[in-house]
């Protein structure tokens, strides 16, 4: 008998970022496996940086439920600061979460009615509640590509680093396959820098 | 031959609906139903339509249901409010060829301006049967079998799926085998399409209202034979005394509380309406509670409890009347902490909430960065400041405006709601100026009825039409004023500024970058001695010119004068672009973010944004 496989993945982030076409590459992927997958998007009204999480379910046996109940989440994949330590309710602590270190400030912040809290507040959150972190400046590296908009290809780059059940080379050709042709170039380039610039935290 | 594709709960839908050999498809964008219209886009031989509003695409539907072919209508819960004559119509007369109608609902109300349950339109109010899928690939399965079920009855049948289910992503079964179909033809039968208050000779002189009221009535019989064999009822063994319903989605999350419990309790999915009243009283033996999981409104728990008390059986049923709550969307955690306060037996500790010693501050909705709403709305703020009016506000991207900072609209209802609201709000007596704002597609869909309203009523209100060619809000599906067919082919376009005149209205036409120039049209509207006033500001979306390769502004690198910035906070209060922040009390402008539109050059009053 092969053994169970479950893997339960939140990708949050903000509107422009890519982060819908991240959870269909991890969804194809699964499905190339022979796996089941499902999965579900919270996008709210459409508009560039607004929250966006993706919930996805990859099971070996059936999976029920579209969103990832508390505490079950192996991966967070946070593409934003505050949109990471928002959905932390859902990982598990002993599961592995990746933070893309990049902050979008919100209206309310911007008007200094709220605080966005500082980058080691967030750390420090995370370090006390899950050992297994990673970070990796990922907008940075994709504004220097060219545009924010590969934000998700270096994170898939970074994931399939840090967590090998992504196999790198499988989750690069997927990927390669979902993006528009004119930017494949950029994108490739976008995952192979977040495959080498992932950090352990 | 059938194979597997990974495709989201829309996608699925659509499938079906091709698969039943559906011909004509007609609906009105909202999310989260949207994407089940496109989809249909792969069949050329279907007719697509993005119809004016939700009851222009029901009756398209209706029509060629009549023609006896197979018809789909598409919207969201809102859409469904807004056609429901049409429904209640429909349903005393029942169709041909097989008529479903989709209505998606969005509890917790995660893209909508309310939550509702529209089973409560479809069956309770027009007695209509209701499919409401547990996943997308049953919502796939419904779609087909409500074709066969409408033919069947006659009656239209509708698909309720919940936002989780819409916006899923699962590996659907499809097969490439599509059902043949009948050609198109009419034969008359006024007796049951002509729906008049005539009396019926045939039927003892009876109203003919009342004659297929009872037809209505009858075909319930009917209807409960068939849904006590559905496959979309089923009853599982469990043990213990507690007995579990669970509806559409919930059934999902039900079956996940299940695995992390590691227990499996009797339970009994039910996604039809009517009822299997015979499988709910076979059910309830022996049980001495019954926990009903279901989106949104205590429909099924309530039929239930009518079914137990009609056959005198006694068993507690517990549902969305508050023990489960009885707002917002359902998830496993509910049903895990809900199901531990029904069920003495089930020991279950939730999670320790995490503690975090900062707060997290929440996202609100505003305009993305670079569109050209912002620069509009920022006239129009100063210009109800400064006149101390009202500003109401209608469904599309620009109603972020009523968010802070720039709190401007101050009333949102349903499509077309703004000016119809603000021509009372002048007709109460309020003595100054009263300003709408809408968008084009919500304009056509019903908004310039209201106008019109204004205008032969003799009313002052300055309606600001914001004229993107596109309803941007949902993903950028053409309209009357598109002039671009949803397959993208070049059709007649409505020009705003055409329909305005053809009122008697001569529009003031505004670049929404050019700040200053929609300040001179709101102060020559507010001067203006004459009756309804009609601003149109029109540029393309951002987003999408993005795509088209457009160019709506000349790209400017803007940085904040440091010395200059006195740290007012205009650009924030007044305009709020979300790569504008302050930064030690001056204003700071994020180039991460920034796309050069250089608005804010003319928003900040000292000259220190360049």
């Amino acid at each position: 008998m092969t053994e169970s496989i479950k893997k339960d993945v939140v990708i949050s982030g903000v509107g422009g970022q890519g982060n819908i076409l991240a959870s269909l590459v991890l969804g194809r992927f699964a499905m190339s496996k022979g796996l089941n997958i499902l999965g579900t998007e919270s996008i709210g009204a459409a508009q560039r940086e607004g929250p966006v999480v993706s919930h996805v379910r990859i099971s070996s046996g059936q999976i029920y439920s579209p969103l990832i109940p508390d505490r079950q989440a192996d991966v967070l994949v946070g593409m934003e600061e505050l949109e990471t330590i928002r959905h932390i309710r859902r990982l598990n602590p002993n599961g592995t979460y990746l933070i893309n270190l990049h902050r979008v400030p919100t209206a309310l912040c911007n008007m200094g009615l709220d605080k966005y809290p500082d980058e080691d507040a967030i750390l420090n959150a995370f370090a006390r509640y899950c050992p297994n972190g990673y970070s990796i400046r990922a907008s940075e590296i994709a504004k220097s590509i060219g545009d924010l908009i590969y934000t998700n290809m270096v994170i898939l780059g970074a994931l399939t680093k840090i967590y090998p059940f992504f196999e790198k080379e499988a989750i690069r050709e997927i990927a390669g396959q979902e993006v528009p042709k004119r930017a494949y170039d950029k994108c490739m380039q976008a995952f192979a820098a977040g495959y080498e610039e992932v950090k352990a935290l | 031959m059938s194979t597997k594709r990974f495709l989201l709960g829309n996608e699925a839908m659509a499938r079906g609906s091709i698969e039943a050999g559906v011909k004509v498809v007609a609906g009105y964008p909202g999310t989260p139903a949207t994407e089940i219209l496109t989809a249909h886009l792969e069949r050329p031989d279907v007719h697509v339509e993005w119809s004016i509003n939700e009851k222009v695409a029901m009756e398209v539907a209706i029509g060629a249901a009549l023609a006896n072919t197979r018809a789909l209508a598409v919207m969201k819960h809102n859409g469904t409010n807004y056609m429901t004559d049409t429904l209640m119509h429909v349903a005393f007369t029942g169709v041909r060829g097989g008529l479903v109608l989709v209505s998606a609902d969005d509890p917790n109300g995660n893209s909508s301006q309310n939550e509702e349950d529209t089973r409560i339109i479809a069956h309770t109010y027009a007695h209509l049967p209701v499919f409401d899928p547990s996943s997308a690939q049953e919502a796939k399965d419904m779609m087909k079998e409500a074709f066969a079920l409408s033919e069947k009855t006659e009656l239209c049948v509708v698909l309720r799926p919940v936002m989780r289910i819409c916006h899923s992503r699962s590996l659907i079964e499809v097969s490439d085998e599509i059902e043949p179909q009948a050609k198109a033809d009419f034969v008359d039968d006024r007796k049951r399409f002509v729906m008049s208050a005539v009396v019926e000779p045939s039927e003892g002189g009876a109203m003919r209202p009342v004659v297929r009221h009872r037809w209505l009535n009858e075909k319930q019989k009917l209807l409960g034979e068939i849904v006590e064999q559905s496959p979309f009822n089923s009853v599982e063994e469990g043990e213990g005394k507690v007995g579990i319903v669970g509806c559409g989605v919930s059934y999902a999350y039900v079956k996940e509380a299940e695995r992390i419990l590691g227990r499996k309790y009797p339970v009994l999915k039910l996604c039809t309406l009517p009822l299997p009243r015979q499988k709910v009283l076979a059910f309830a033996k022996g049980k001495d509670t019954i926990i009903v999981y279901e989106e949104l409104e205590p429909v099924v728990a309530k039929l239930i409890k009518e079914i137990l008390f009609d056959a005198g059986v006694q068993v507690k049923v517990l549902g969305r009347d508050g023990f489960v709550p009885a707002e917002s969307e359902l998830s496993t955690e509910i049903v895990l902490r809900t199901l531990a306060a029904a069920d003495p037996t089930l020991e279950y500790q939730a999670p320790e909430p995490i503690k975090l010693d900062f707060p997290v501050p929440a996202r609100t909705r505003t305009q993305c960065i670079g569109c050209g709403y912002r620069g509009l709305l920022h006239g129009v703020k100063l210009a109800a400041r400064r006149t101390k009016g009202v500003v109401t506000g209608d469904i599309g991207c620009h109603d972020a405006g009523s968010f802070p900072p720039l709190e401007l609209q101050s009333t949102i209802y349903c499509m077309g709601a703004s000016v119809p609201i603000a021509s009372g709000i002048e007709d109460a007596g309020f003595d100054k100026p009263v300003f709408s704002i809408i968008g084009d597609s919500t304009f056509f869909h019903n908004g310039m009825l209201g106008f019109i309203n204004g205008l032969t009523n003799k009313n002052k209100v300055i309606t600001i039409l914001c004229d993107n060619r596109t309803t941007a809000m949902t993903g950028f599906q053409p309209h009357p004023g598109s002039g671009q067919t949803v397959r993208g082919e070049d059709t007649v376009r409505i020009d705003t500024v055409a329909l305005a005149e053809a009122m008697g209205v001569e529009a003031q036409v505004v670049d929404p970058y050019d700040i200053k120039g929609v300040q001179k049209a709101l102060d020559k509207a507010i001067k203006s001695e004459k009756g309804m006033q009609l601003i149109i500001s029109r540029k393309p979306c951002y987003l999408l010119s993005r795509r088209t390769h457009e160019q709506l502004f000349e790209p400017r690198d803007v940085s904040v004068d440091q010395e200059r910035c006195n740290g007012c906070k205009i650009c924030i209060d007044y305009f709020g672009c979300p790569a504008i922040s302050i930064v030690d009390g001056k204003a700071q402008i994020n180039q991460m973010s920034c796309v050069k539109c250089g608005m804010c050059v003319e928003v900040c009053k000292r000259g220190a944004i360049k």
